[in-house]
Order: C-alpha cells, then sequence, then structure tokens
C-alpha cells in the first residue's frame, strides 16, 4: 500500500457540467431480536444472488496484496456481519508496529510488518488467536517527517516462504514457518537505482521463479529462491502501485507504475513493450492498474484522473478518460461491471464512488465517509473508515446502503482491511491489528 | 448523516470521439487567453474562463513542465483548443498575442508576471495578493492605470452571493453601528518536522520557480502546493485568508484607511523554522494577532494553525459585533446576525458557492469580462485588491518589525520610520529587477 502525500494539497476535481443531487442517507442498524430473522434473510437472498461460476470456498488465505486473484475481492461467503447489538466480535488485537502495511492470511497465519524501536518488524500471529508465532526484525528508520512513517508495502506469501519489502529497498526473504532469513539484500542499492520520494510500498509480485518488484523506471526481478538479480530497469523514479500480471499476454508480461507512466514489462527479459505516459503533480501512480476483458484501468490522483485502455493492439488504445475518479492512494475494486473506489485526496476530503466500467460515468458518490480502506467480499463492499469505523454495505451502482457499521479500531486508518478464513482484519496506522470475527 | 450526491449521466467521461461542449455557450467575442500559473488555483479560474464561453486558450505557462501535460491536455479534452506550452512567462508574451492573461502563480512572482502582461496589451485576472511586497502591488496599479487595462484581482468574495446580501444586511444597518470586526480563520495543527531536501524533480525549473526569490534548496513540502508557508514565495495565512477578509471589512467601512497598524505572531507549537543542506521546515508563523485602528472602529486578525475550531460555532469568517448584535460572515456556512436581545431571531443566509473548491469565480470572471466590454471598473478592481492587500502586508512587516506601523494612504508610505519604509520592497535576485512604480 502506498503513501499518503502529507501536505495540505487541496483537491480539485473538474466541476464543468457535473450535476449533483444531495440526498439524505436512511442508516440502518439491526438490533437484537430483529437480527436474526434479517441475518437469516439476507443470507439466503446472498446465496441465491451470487452469480453462476463464482467459487464459494469455505476459507481462502488471501496470501497476496489484493488477494488470491489480485482484484481485492474475497470470495468467501461463509462469513455474516448481523453483529449482536451492532457490535462484532472482536476475536483478538495485536499491536504491530507503525505503518501502513496491510496483512496477508495462509494456512491459519497473518502476516503484516509495522516499525517498532529503530526496527522493521514483521509479524507472524496466529489466526485464532493473534499469539505471536515469530517475529524478524530489521534495523531501519521510522522516518516519520513528511507522515506517520513506518513501513508501507505488504508481504507476499508463496509456498512457505513469505517476502517482505522496505521502504529503503530492503527485500528479505523469510521461511514462513519460524521466520529464518533464506536471504535478504537492499535491492535498491544492488540495482542501483532510487528511491521514490516515499519510499518503496510495491508488493513484490511472485511469476513462477521471479519474483517482481517495483523499483527504477520499470521494475526489477530477482530469482525468489536465491534473491540474485535477473534483470533490472533505469534509475529513474518509480511509482507506489504493486506490479500487475497481464492476464492471457504473450509472452508474459506485467504493468509496473514507474512516476510517469505505466510500462509494460516483459517478465522474462524486463524490457519495456510499451509506456502510456501517465503524470501526476507528485510522481505518485499508485494505484495498481486494474485487467479486464481485454482493458486496461489507470487511475492516479494528484490531478490526474481515470481512463480505460484497449490493451488488443501493441499499444493501449485510448477508450475514455475521466477526471471523476482519482485513486490517490487506494486501488478501485471492478465488481460487475463497476469500479468501486476512494476519490480524491485522503487529508482534505475522500469520497467513496462508484464508476461504471465501460462508461466511466460515476453512479454515485458518497462525500463525508471519511473513507480509510476497501474491500470487496461475497457482493458487500467493505469500508474501514479513517477513525476505524468497519462499514458493510451491498456492492451495487444503486447506491451506498450500508448494512451494518461498528467502531472497530482507534487511531487513524488508512490500511485496506482483508476478510479472510471468515475473519476481518483492520489496522491503524499506529499500529493496532484487530480480527473481527464473522464466522457463525 | 450523510451527505452523498448522484451525479447525472452526463457528468463523467469525455470520450476521444465526443464533440468539445464548452465553446456551446459562445457569445460573440473571444479573448486570446494565456494562463501563468498553471496550478490547481489557476486551473480552477481556467475553467471558469473556458465554461463562460468567452475564451480561446492560447497559451499556458508553467515551470513545471508534468502540470504543463496536464492541465494542457484537459484544456483540449474541455474545450477543443491546444494551447501552447511555455515554461518562461517572457518568451510567452513575446510569441504569443494575448488579450487576456490569468495569473495565477506563487505570490513572489505576481508583479512581474502581472507587469510583463500589462506591458504586453492584456487584461489581467490576477489571484490575490496583488504582490509579495507592498512596492510590487503598486507598480502594477500604477502600470494597469497608466496603459488603461483592467486588472481584476481574484477577490471572488466581493461577489459571491451571500457576500452581496450580507454586505447589504450590514450596510442598511442590520447590526446597528459597528465598532468592531475581527476577522479570523483557526486550523488544527501541532508541531512541524522538517522536510529532506531534494534534487528538484527533471520536470521543474527550480530556479526559475524561485525567480527573484531568494534560490534555496528545493524540497517537495514547497512544490507543488505548500509555497504559501514560505515566507520567500509568500506571507503566510494573513497575505491568503487575510486578504479576502480584509477586503470584506474593507468594502463595509467604504474602503477606509487604517491609522495604524500593530501585529504580532510566531512558532511557538510549529517550532523554529529550520532551513539547512540537508532539510527544511517552513517559516511563517503558526499564529498571528493583527490589530487595525480605524477613525471610527477597531479591526483585528486572528488565525492559529493549532486547537481547531474551539468553543465558537465557526472557524472562518469575519464578525462584525454592532450595537444590534454580531454579524458573521463565513464560507461554507453563510452569514448569520445574532440579535444583541436575545429574544430575537437568529438571522441566517446560506452561502452559494461552486464546489468541490467553495468559490465564486465564475460571477467574478463574468464580472472581469463586462468591465472589458464596457469600460467599467470591475467589483474587485486592482485598486480594491491594493488595499486589502496593504493592510496583510503591513500586518506582516509590523510582526516582522516588532513594532507598529502608521499608513500613509496618499503618499503610500509608513509615517516617521525609515526601517519599516525600506519593508516595503525587497531585494530581487538577480537577474530580477524590483518593479519601478508608475
Amino acid at each position: 500500500m502506498p503513501l499518503p502525500h502529507p501536505l495540505l494539497l487541496r483537491h480539485k476535481l473538474a466541476s464543468v457540467s457535473r450535476h449533483c443531487v444531495a440526498a439524505v442517507t436512511r442508516r440502518r442498524r439491526v438490533h437484537g431480536l430483529a437480527s436474526v430473522a434479517t441475518s437469516v434473510f439476507s443470507r439466503t437472498l446472498l446465496v441465491f444472488a451470487l452469480p453462476i461460476g463464482v467459487s464459494c470456498s469455505v476459507a481462502e488465505d488471501w496470501y497476496r496484496w489484493r488477494g488470491p486473484n489480485g482484484d481485492g475481492i474475497s470470495t468467501e461467503t461463509e462469513w455474516n456481519c448481523d453483529w449482536k447489538n451492532g457490535q462484532p466480535t472482536i476475536a483478538w488485537s495485536h499491536s504491530v508496529g507503525t505503518g501502513f502495511s496491510s496483512v496477508v492470511v495462509k494456512d491459519g497465519r497473518v502476516f503484516t510488518l509495522g516499525h517498532v524501536d529503530d526496527q522493521d518488524v514483521v509479524y507472524c500471529l496466529n489466526v485464532a488467536d493473534g499469539e505471536v508465532r515469530w517475529t524478524f526484525g530489521y534495523p531501519a528508520e521510522l522516518d516519520a517527517r513528511d507522515f506517520e512513517g513506518g513501513p508501507i508495502s505488504t508481504p507476499t506469501v508463496d509456498g512457505d516462504r513469505v517476502y517482505v519489502m522496505g521502504r529503503a529497498g530492503e527485500l528479505f526473504c523469510l521461511q514462513t514457518s519460524d521466520g529464518t532469513k533464506v536471504w535478504g539484500k537492499n535491492v535498491a542499492e544492488e540495482a542501483d537505482v532510487r528511491l521514490p520520494g516515499w519510499g518503496c510500498s510495491a508488493a513484490p509480485l511472485v511469476i513462477g521463479d521471479k519474483l517482481l518488484l517495483n523499483l527504477g523506471e520499470s521494475g526489477v526481478a530477482v530469482d525468489k529462491h536465491s534473491g540474485e538479480l535477473s534483470w533490472s530497469s533505469d534509475d529513474r523514479e518509480c511509482g507506489y502501485a504493486s506490479p500487475v500480471l497481464i492476464p492471457d499476454s504473450d509472452p508474459t508480461a506485467a504493468v509496473i507504475a514507474s512516476g510517469r507512466a505505466y510500462i509494460g514489462v516483459d517478465i522474462q527479459s524486463g524490457k519495456q513493450l510499451w509506456a502510456e505516459r501517465w503524470l501526476t503533480s507528485f510522481n505518485c501512480n499508485a494505484a495498481d492498474p486494474i485487467f479486464h476483458d481485454g482493458k486496461m484501468f489507470l487511475c492516479s490522483g494528484y490531478n490526474r484522473g481515470a481512463a480505460l485502455f484497449d490493451l488488443n493492439d501493441a499499444t493501449p488504445s485510448l477508450i475514455w478518460k475521466s477526471k471523476e475518479m482519482k485513486n490517490q492512494i487506494h486501488s478501485s475494486i471492478l465488481y460487475q461491471g463497476h469500479l468501486y473506489g476512494i476519490d480524491g485526496d485522503m487529508e482534505t476530503g475522500a469520497r467513496l464512488r462508484c464508476m461504471d466500467w465501460a462508461t466511466g460515468e460515476i453512479r454515485w458518490s458518497v462525500d463525508d465517509l471519511r473513507p480509510g480502506g476497501l474491500a470487496l467480499a461475497g457482493g458487500r463492499l467493505l469500508l474501514l473508515t479513517e477513525p476505524g469505523e468497519l462499514m458493510i454495505a451491498p456492492a451495487t451502482p444503486d447506491g451506498w446502503d450500508p448494512i451494518t457499521e461498528a467502531k472497530v479500531l482507534d487511531g487513524k486508518s488508512w490500511t485496506a482491511p482483508v476478510l479472510s478464513d471468515g475473519r476481518i482484519f483492520c489496522r491503524s496506522i499506529q499500529g493496532q491489528l484487530v480480527c473481527v470475527d464473522c464466522r457463525d | 448523516m450523510q451527505r452523498r450526491s448522484f451525479l447525472a449521466g452526463t457528468a463523467a467521461a469525455a470520450t476521444l470521439a465526443s464533440a468539445p461542449n464548452i465553446h456551446a455557450a459562445s457569445k460573440d467575442k473571444t479573448y486570446r487567453t494565456a494562463l501563468i500559473g498553471a496550478g490547481w488555483w489557476g486551473m480552477n479560474i481556467l475553467r471558469e474562463a473556458m465554461a463562460g464561453g468567452q475564451t480561446k486558450v492560447v497559451a499556458l505557462c508553467d515551470v513545471d513542465s508534468d502540470r504543463l501535460e496536464i492541465n494542457a491536455e484537459e484544456v483540449t479534452d474541455l474545450s477543443g483548443d491546444t494551447p501552447r506550452t511555455y515554461s518562461d512567462y517572457r518568451e510567452l508574451f513575446e510569441k504569443e498575442d494575448v488579450e487576456v492573461a490569468i495569473i495565477a502563480t506563487p505570490d513572489h512572482w505576481h508583479a512581474l508576471n502581472a507587469l510583463a502582461a500589462i506591458e504586453a496589451g492584456a487584461h489581467v485576472f490576477i489571484e490575490k495578493p496583488t504582490g509579495h511586497t507592498i512596492g510590487e502591488s503598486q507598480a502594477v496599479l500604477a502600470a494597469s492605470r497608466a496603459a488603461n487595462r483592467l486588472v481584476q484581482v481574484g477577490l471572488h468574495r466581493r461577489i459571491g452571493p451571500h457576500h452581496v446580501s450580507g454586505m447589504k444586511f450590514l450596510k442598511d444597518g442590520g447590526a446597528g453601528e459597528i465598532g468592531l470586526v475581527r476577522m479570523f480563520v483557526h486550523s488544527r495543527g501541532g508541531a512541524e518536522k522538517p522536510t529532506r531536501n531534494s534534487e528538484p524533480p527533471e520536470n521543474l525549473d527550480w530556479e526559475m520557480y524561485c525567480g527573484p526569490a531568494p534560490l534555496r534548496p528545493y524540497c517537495r513540502r514547497i512544490h507543488p502546493g505548500g509555497f504559501r508557508h514560505f515566507l520567500d514565495f509568500a506571507n503566510g495565512t494573513l497575505g491568503d485568508w487575510g486578504v479576502h477578509w480584509l477586503d470584506q471589512m474593507l468594502w463595509w467601512s467604504d474602503q477606509q484607511s487604517p491609522h495604524s497598524v500593530h501585529s504580532t505572531g510566531g512558532r511557538p507549537i510549529a517550532g523554529a523554522p529550520v532551513l539547512n543542506d540537508e532539510e527544511q521546515t517552513t517559516d511563517a508563523p503558526d499564529h498571528q494577532t493583527a490589530t487595525y485602528e480605524f477613525d471610527s472602529f477597531t479591526a483585528t486578525w486572528e488565525h492559529r494553525k493549532f486547537a481547531g475550531q474551539g468553543p465558537e460555532q465557526t472557524s472562518i469568517g469575519c464578525y462584525f459585533f454592532g450595537t444590534q448584535g454580531t454579524f458573521h460572515i463565513g464560507w461554507r456556512d453563510g452569514w448569520t446576525f445574532y440579535p444583541a436581545d436575545s429574544k430575537k431571531q437568529v438571522i441566517h443566509q446560506d452561502a452559494q458557492l461552486q464546489e468541490p473548491d467553495g468559490h465564486n469565480l465564475k460571477l467574478l470572471y463574468a464580472d472581469f469580462l463586462r468591465g472589458i466590454e464596457t469600460g467599467s471598473r470591475p467589483v474587485a478592481d486592482i485598486e480594491v485588491g491594493h488595499q486589502a492587500t496593504t493592510l496583510a502586508l503591513l500586518g506582516m512587516l509590523s510582526m516582522k518589525l516588532g513594532r507598529s506601523v502608521r499608513w500613509d494612504p496618499d503618499t503610500q508610505s509608513i509615517i516617521g520610520d525609515e526601517e519599516a519604509n525600506g519593508m516595503l520592497r525587497r531585494k530581487y535576485r538577480q537577474p530580477w529587477t524590483y518593479p519601478e512604480i508608475g
């Protein structure tokens, strides 16, 4: 997860010909006896409403950033949010240090990263009870000059290994079982490329035997077994989004967000296939590209906006563009033809919006939720607000109508929640990690 | 309660095939227009200019080439115009035939940009303040009068509907006789940590950004968007918000001039300014008070960037304290009159602003073009902007000097204080020369 811009840059939005109708939102809370009937009813509806072809796994490991499918969507359905008395069950809470890293989950263990006492610390906790299985620390500065500081990337689990990246280019491969270091290095120094302004934030992406990193102009790849450098790119400022594989690409290609473009890269050679120039005010391309149906969605904050490209030719060709969605930090989530995303500047007031994938039209926009992070599971949006409220609402272009909401965290939260194994994991910048148990 | 908005289906996307729609409202005359300083606020102004239908955007100028490229693309998307882009305003005025120049650079550039535009024969829409020092503002006023060029200052609160109706309420005696005006802006904040210096981004001409101001190490806290709190480039909150609220007070008082100005302020919360080879902080005061003594009333300014709104009902605006009660003119909260007699009803009027940034630029820009067409002075004419700017800068000057100053509006000088008079100008960095007045 990439970095917030700390300055009070006032957000601008193209307002030409925009037509807004304000409406008052009806909030629903489910209480006491009524909740039983409601929950049964809503779950029944949900099962029938599931589109054919979507798998209904009982529990699903969220082993990497944006989940197993890389789309920010959990396919788990065996969870509920009919919290008794409006209060969810907090199974456990644990301090994991200052930072913005999200969590990943594998085989009953949850992994994340935070800063504690002159170190970045990798935490491995039990999903069941939050007990610490192991930690692994490496020396790092908090570097809180421009924001709260601490690590900002999310670990990636691959088999029995977990890969971790620090803001200053530190890269470690650890055993998931006990945290033993398999190898470690500073990959920015080795590749001789500069660090981006807020530090490295991209999650490592495993593709075959390679580990793809967002560093340099168009990425760096290392051998995932040995850490040996496979290829690197020019010494230009990288962006903050994580590398994303282009589906069905030949040769196999990924898109890397540089400071000033999104670049298609051949995985084997590191060769640039194309570069879509994509400027922002702060070289801050932070949202992962989204691929669907031969098309690519790009979106950035800091003056940029969004666009959809056709990827069927050698280079991307523009289908539409819009200033009405600006993902400053968080990637949008594409679900059933609509993008759900956080638009605008997080410091000065971001909005939760729903945008039509095909046309770029805004379906709805909620202005004062103070969104902090977004996920999607079982057809529902999971919104963690900046003050630490977890809100759950059907993901529909018809509007934002929360089923339930509850305060789960104190402090400031800008990290996307994660649903895995029937639990929702929420984390504050100050390092409180809570496990909200949503199993029956 | 949540605010939500459902945007109409026509709102969002610009497809490549869609026809530019901005020129649809065109009237007869269109003005060849250039924007100097193509940042966040400059583009807000330019969008209103384009939407008004009498603007052909011929050129954009900025020292940040990425900004230029992004914003030139937006101009094309919105209007169909393909502006040429420049990093040096002098080259722009040499090569382009400009009828209207919009100036929205950081404050330290305002005067040189405006004087070049006037010399090139353009009418000018300039952001407030009209100078970084009082002498610069005087030079713009004198040059525009001599060349008979119209200058509208971006004081959109001169024409915003709730400001107009609020001012009528006051001038009709709604609050009775006014004895004290209090202007204020408060926000939250705390200690400031230094930001690391770095090489300027490759897309930024840092030397030109600094221009007549001292060349200091680049740090991203300054650009983009942070110049206001660096006193080399601007004058902090008083030189920003203060100009708006001082102008409201001047409007109500029929442009009276104060006898004396006294201001104090500092950085007890933000901490001492840092500027070294490695890192830097801002250096504008984290709080400031200023007192303006007039013939028949006193006006005070107060800002602080800590503690938030506190027990008051508002964190921004202007209180006019009169015999009939207290009148507050605000921003998004419109205006409210609190009668001294608590049995009487509170009177309120909502604001009518353009969002998302809460301004009334559309009205102000239309007034500017009306002024050009009819030859009449616009509502926020350069003289109006100059007076509000002068009061803000006298406040800064008094704070730095540590004593009161007495202002003579006729001679445009400080009475009996040579040191203070020396501060009406600043030393420019070579090769830039401080503008001569008249």
